[in-house]
């Protein structure tokens, strides 16, 4: 399957953390989520891809023939977006517009006009604008989309875009990303969060990470067949938690999840069994490299 | 299009079933393209990944072919396949009425008995 980046063997390392070996591909035409804890690695995987920060080793192909994030293809067709103060604090609308116009062949103003207006936010015509200092969180973020979303570009590269945004503008987040999935084929998303719950149906590939590790990564109607969702009456877990990835359980009940492979040995007791949402295999996921993480 | 998105029916499933449903009674006819997977994916607002895995399936069975670049589009629907379908989808149905006939204790002669009464007045 064509790939829109691909990493080999990319280790970065840094005194008190270590990320990679990663090995890694983001599949061409699909939205993918970066999924992991607090201090998993994503932002650092994210960075090292655009090349905010440089590598230790390994090797790094965008769009299948580029080597490097500052070849001038790669820098104009991918939109890089940080989770914060990515624009200076004293910018306001227009000087965005002005300075994206100079910085990138492929910025279109009066498209950047047009998601200002949908997002509500001022437009470079607007009589009064408010420096970027004087907004809110999800404001900034609003501005940052609409500055990447009018680039014409081929891969979007966000870090936690939907954190500081409201349930409506997380919403119109997930509409966005696939309408700049269905205008080209060639097109790619790949988004970092902590809380996949909101972005579950804008989501097609999902990669996992723990501890500066990728941990599992798939598409997530395949991930949703290769494990199940279990849950139960608290005496039960005794006899089954051999069989679970992961679980939790109090005095009334567990729940965890398992691999559908051994769903035929799990049907034998009096469990519920379900497909899980991506929310639930997120939280499966990690809670096992959690564990595996203290045993160590 | 009618999808249940907290439903424990996959998602693909639900679009699979829909349209399957569509071509065997003809409302999408040989040769018609069905709707792009991204934008179906948009309108319905979920991912591209799932109307894929749908079509992909409709496709495995024969009823729609993929053209390269091009889409999904409506096979000629023979008339044994056509039966093949509706037979699964009766076999179906029977199981279900089966299991709760097993749940509610009523026998195998008492269930004909309400099939053939169920008959006549269809």
């Amino acid at each position: 399957m064509k790939h829109s980046i691909k990493l080999t063997d990319v280790v970065k390392k840094y005194k008190d953390f270590t990320l990679g070996e990663i090995n890694l591909e983001i599949p061409c035409g699909f939205s993918t989520a970066l999924i992991g804890s607090n201090g998993a690695g994503k932002t650092t995987l994210l960075d090292v891809m655009c090349k905010i920060s440089e590598k230790n080793s390994g090797d790094i192909t965008y769009f299948e023939k580029y080597k490097e994030a500052d070849d001038d293809y790669v820098r104009n067709n991918i939109g890089y977006c940080a989770s914060n103060n990515f624009f200076p604090a004293e910018w306001t609308s227009k000087k965005v517009a002005d300075v994206m116009e100079i910085a990138f062949d492929n910025f279109d103003k009066k498209k950047f006009i047009k998601l200002c207006e949908r997002m509500k936010l001022d437009t470079p015509d607007s009589k009064k604008k408010k420096k970027i200092m004087k907004l809110s969180d999800g404001n900034k973020m609003r501005l940052y989309l609409a500055a990447i979303l009018a680039r014409n570009t081929k891969f979007l590269i966000l870090d936690e875009p939907a954190s500081a945004l409201d349930p409506l503008m997380r919403d119109m987040l997930c509409d966005m990303f696939r309408e700049y999935l269905t205008e080209d084929e060639e097109r790619s998303v790949l988004f970092s969060t902590h809380n996949i719950a909101d972005m579950e149906f804008a989501t097609d590939y999902a990669v996992f990470m723990a501890n500066g590790k990728v941990i599992e990564k798939g598409f997530v109607e395949e991930l949703k067949e290769k494990y199940i969702m279990v849950h139960g009456s608290a005496e039960l877990i005794a006899n089954i938690s051999d069989k679970l990835v992961s679980y939790t359980s109090n005095k009334t009940m567990f729940e965890g999840i398992a691999l559908a492979e051994n769903k035929s040995q799990l049907e034998k007791y009096d469990i519920a069994i379900e497909v899980p949402t991506l929310q639930q295999l997120s939280v499966g996921i990690l809670r096992k490299a959690e564990k595996d993480n203290e045993v160590k | 299009m009618k999808i249940y998105k907290n439903s424990n029916e996959p998602i693909y499933k639900q679009i699979s079933a829909q349209l399957r449903e569509k071509i065997l009674i003809g409302e999408l006819k040989e040769g018609e393209c069905l709707p792009s997977i991204r934008g179906l994916a948009q309108d319905l607002k979920i991912s591209v990944i799932t109307t894929m895995k749908a079509y992909d399936e409709l496709a495995a069975e024969g009823l729609v072919n993929a053209v390269a670049g091009k889409g999904y589009y409506v096979n000629a629907q023979n008339s044994e396949m056509l039966k093949e379908q509706h037979l699964r989808q009766l076999e179906n149905a029977l199981m279900i009425a089966i299991d709760s006939a097993r749940i509610a204790g009523i026998d195998k002669n008492e269930v004909i008995n309400i099939l053939s009464a169920l008959w006549t007045v269809e």
